[in-house]
């Protein structure tokens, strides 16, 4: 009843122009940009740090929110697909439902932020929300998950072994992805390009 | 006039007396060092690392000269790590590049296997196709001489077990010029098995070896001596044993036919059955452990073949002795296969 009562009041008033004034009152509510304080990092065979603040615009806190809330949508949806048995194995996950909680959508969406899509990135077995976010879509993570030959490794992989461009993986031995990740560092050295490699470890 | 003209003709009959050039002999590990000279000449992304490679120009000298003529970018000093350096050559692969990464003996590969296996061989199938890793991995395998167990262990069948990789285990020096080029310009991860005894062993160098561009293409056998009798299969050193037997044995009137198999994985079984279903008995000889080594794998595909039928006895594997290698010199050359061992088989497959 309620809900009906909601939605022809939604109808009736949708119908006519909104007042200015009231529309000036609104917009007051909502800020443009923001600014963080950052902690200030132990530095290592550098001069100089990162910066201590950084201004968040409006724009980018939409896009950001946008890439997280897809991230936790599709674990949680692979939490609830891993319960029914529909994904085996082994099912990693960055939301809060599995195991411990864990809600690490703002690490992969975060560390994307700070780097280009040039750069590259290799991580442990918790890996689906770095996936999304260098650049496949959730279909191509879900098929995978699945076994499906949509999948981003043609189902051959599974939550693991998952790849795209500057992203490799997804690997299953802990600990393996450190060395790794420092030679895909010593291949940027090596080509001259001014890129950065990210190797994550530990939970 | 006719006494002018036989001065003429004896004179014009007369030759100097001339010897055919010196055949160009060169040695395993020279062989394997122009190769990689080559290859790091031909492609900018190709690079070696490995203990001791660079400054030291290699523990065995297989890498002498390379640092520098190519400098530190190119030729790369690791520390004592192998899973460390392992997992960085892979790594770099996987960002394009074409590393060789040097063991000093496959016996530390065994620290670094991981990378080999998980995240060198799997990763092209693990990705569907996405993710190739274009590395070689080399050193020398198998027994060399009073270095005892830890250090004396043959990991032909421990490699060869697994899909996504490829294993080459050259003899000669044209072996390991053609394959340690053919395995740098692969896709795929090709694990070198070299022999550290046979570094020193000069071979006659042929023409076409020479050529900047020679490759032998892997999966793909040689037979070194042709036979009628009985076919011996083998790889790395024993093919050198397997050739002296088989010339003892070719006084007795036995003819072998010697198969330098060349690659472990993936094998030349079409060569091997012609010359099983040609010669009709089957010794195959290697330096590995005998349980579920590569004469393991002969015989059981000879079995599933069409070569079956064509066998008179069944096949023998001659092998290295199931135990770890000792140290005595009298111990270590009796647990690996000697010429005596070879005949002895041979003889046995025969009924002579």
């Amino acid at each position: 009843m309620r809900k009906m009562l909601a939605a022809v009041s939604r109808v009736l008033s949708g119908a006519s122009q909104k007042p200015a004034s009231r529309v000036l009152v609104a917009s007051r509510n909502f800020a443009n940009d923001a600014t963080f304080e950052i902690k200030k990092c132990d530095l290592h065979r550098l001069e100089e740090g990162p910066p201590v603040t950084t201004v968040l615009t409006r724009e980018d806190g939409l896009k950001y929110y946008r890439m997280m809330q897809t991230v936790r949508r599709m674990e949680l949806k692979a939490d609830q697909l891993y319960k029914q048995k529909i994904i085996r194995g082994f099912c990693h996950l960055c939301d809060g439902q599995f195991l411990l909680p864990l809600t690490q959508e703002a690490c992969c969406v975060g560390l994307e932020a700070g780097i280009n899509p040039t750069d590259h990135l290799i991580t442990a077995y918790r890996a689906h929300g770095f996936t999304f976010t260098r650049g496949l879509s959730v279909r191509e993570i879900l098929a995978e998950l699945t076994g499906r030959k949509g999948g981003c490794a043609k189902g051959k992989g599974g939550s693991m072994h998952m790849y795209a461009k500057n992203f490799y993986g997804g690997n299953g031995i802990v600990g393996a992805q450190v060395p790794l990740g420092a030679g895909i560092a010593l291949a940027c050295k090596y080509n001259g390009k001014d890129e950065v490699c990210l190797t994550l470890y530990g939970d | 006039m006719a006494a002018v003209s036989g001065l003429v003709s004896g004179l014009l009959k007369r030759r100097f007396h001339w010897t055919a050039p010196a055949a160009l002999q060169v040695t395993v590990r020279d062989a394997i060092n122009q190769g990689m000279d080559e290859e790091l000449e031909r492609d900018e992304k190709v690079f070696l690392l490995g203990e001791e490679v660079a400054q030291y120009d290699g523990a065995y000298k297989v890498s002498r000269g390379l640092w520098k003529k190519y400098g530190d970018k190119r030729i790369i000093d690791t520390p004592i790590s192998e899973m460390g350096f392992a997992g960085i050559a892979v790594g770099a692969a996987m960002a394009g590049l074409r590393p060789i990464c040097e063991f000093m003996t496959f016996n530390f590969s065994m620290q670094a296997i991981d990378q080999v296996i998980n995240s060198a061989a799997k990763t092209y199938y693990m990705s569907g196709g996405l993710q190739p890793v274009p590395i070689v991995f080399r050193g020398p395998n198998g027994a060399s001489a009073g270095v005892a167990a830890q250090h004396s262990q043959c990991f032909a069948a421990w490699y060869g077990h697994c899909p996504g990789l490829k294993v080459v285990s050259p003899w000669n020096s044209e072996d390991a010029k053609g394959l340690i080029k053919s395995a740098i310009r692969d896709n795929n991860p090709v694990v070198v098995l070299e022999n550290e005894l046979m570094y020193g062993v000069p071979f006659e160098f042929p023409p076409e070896a020479q050529s900047k561009d020679f490759l032998i293409p892997i999966g793909k056998a040689k037979i070194e001596r042709q036979g009628t009798h009985i076919t011996v299969v083998s790889h790395s050193r024993p093919v050198g044993h397997c050739l002296e037997a088989a010339a003892v044995l070719s006084k007795e009137g036995v003819e072998c036919e010697v198969i330098n198999m060349r690659t472990i994985r993936p094998m030349d079984m079409e060569t091997i059955e012609a010359s099983v279903m040609k010669t009709n008995h089957l010794v195959t000889v290697e330096g590995g452990w005998p349980q579920f080594g590569v004469g393991a794998e002969i015989c059981a595909r000879i079995m599933e073949g069409p070569a079956f039928n064509f066998l008179d006895a069944p096949a023998v594997r001659v092998t290295g002795a199931d135990v770890p290698m000792p140290y005595a010199k009298i111990l270590e050359d009796n647990s690996i296969p000697q010429v005596k061992d070879i005949i002895f088989a041979i003889k046995k497959t025969l009924n002579i």
